[in-house]
């Protein structure tokens, strides 16, 4: 055996001798509660984050009004878009059933129809 | 090159305590065991492993797999930690002497393994830091030459002139021991 490899094997024989340290509970129960504080720490800085966006946003839209004004125009454009949706294709196909009752282009073209066919 | 970490890792960025949980069991004994050897001192070791764990969360979020594999960067992290800690005791030496603990005092350790284990841990703490850090990658990760060099971000050749000299100078440390520690054939 060479020098080399009697002190690799000499340094493997030693080092197994040394006792290993366990990972005891406490340090367990440390580092998940690290991971816990970051963990916290991260979703304050999400929400953090969202409200700065949103404050940016209606600034942007409504410079120098509390949230509430942007926020209270949204709703009321929301209700009005909403109530419209409702009401108008009702309306709507009222006012389409009505004219498709008298459709003398219809009795025209048949009419035209029939004299072409008796033309031919 | 598929990185068995690298779904814990994402997960754990996004909140995950299991994905937390399971890199902890994973990882953190045989971080413990290089930390311990690289710093003696057991309680410094276990803080050495909280302050990497810590890092990993803060960086997990922002992990791209497949840059660096992740258990290199982890051990990476946690000789740098040994380094800084080894560094402010020479700064400070009494405070740290303080805080050794005794080898023997470590758990389910006998009597003459805790003296043995004493030796050997004084011989292998004796060594320069990168000779140390050398062995203990190599003996207790099992890691081949190659890794350990990334590691240690130093060249194959580097590795193993430094793992040539610190196993010399373990050896002669431990000359009086080798009828306990076994004869070399």
């Amino acid at each position: 055996m060479t020098d080399k490899n009697s002190e690799r094997d000499f340094t493997d024989r030693a080092l197994s001798r040394l006792p290993q340290p366990a990972l005891s509970p406490r340090l367990e129960a440390a580092l998940m509660a690290g991971y816990d504080a970051w963990n916290a720490e991260r979703k304050k800085g999400v929400r953090a984050a969202v409200k700065a966006g949103l404050r940016r946003f209606t600034e942007t839209i409504w410079p120098g009004a509390p949230i509430w004004v942007p926020a209270s125009a949204l709703a009321a454009a929301l209700l009005v878009g909403a109530g419209l949706g409702a009401a108008l294709p009702a309306a709507m196909a009222g006012e389409q059933s009505g004219f498709s009752l008298e459709q003398p282009e219809s009795f025209t073209l048949f009419a035209s129809d029939t004299a072409q066919e008796e033309d031919l | 090159m598929h990185d068995p970490d690298a779904d814990d890792v994402a997960k754990a960025g996004q909140g995950d305590r299991a994905a937390a949980a399971r890199l902890i069991s994973r990882h953190a004994p045989k971080l413990l065991t290089v930390a311990r050897r690289m710093l003696g001192a057991q309680a410094e070791a276990e803080d050495a492993v909280q302050e990497v764990f810590l890092r990993l969360w803060t960086h997990a979020a922002r992990w791209q797999p497949g840059k660096a594999k992740f258990e290199t960067w982890l051990y990476r992290v946690m000789l740098n930690q040994c380094y800084d800690r080894l560094r402010r005791r020479q700064a400070a030496p009494l405070e740290a002497a303080e805080e050794i603990a005794d080898e023997a005092a470590l758990p389910d350790a006998g009597l003459d393994e805790g003296m043995l284990g004493r030796e050997i841990g004084q011989a292998l703490e004796a060594l320069p830091e990168r000779q140390k850090a050398a062995i203990l990658l190599c003996h207790f990760r099992e890691l081949g030459n190659v890794e350990a060099a990334e590691i240690m971000g130093i060249s194959v050749e580097a590795l193993e002139s430094l793992l040539a000299r610190g196993r010399r100078s373990l050896r002669s440390r431990l000359e009086h021991l080798k009828g306990f520690v076994g004869d070399p054939s």
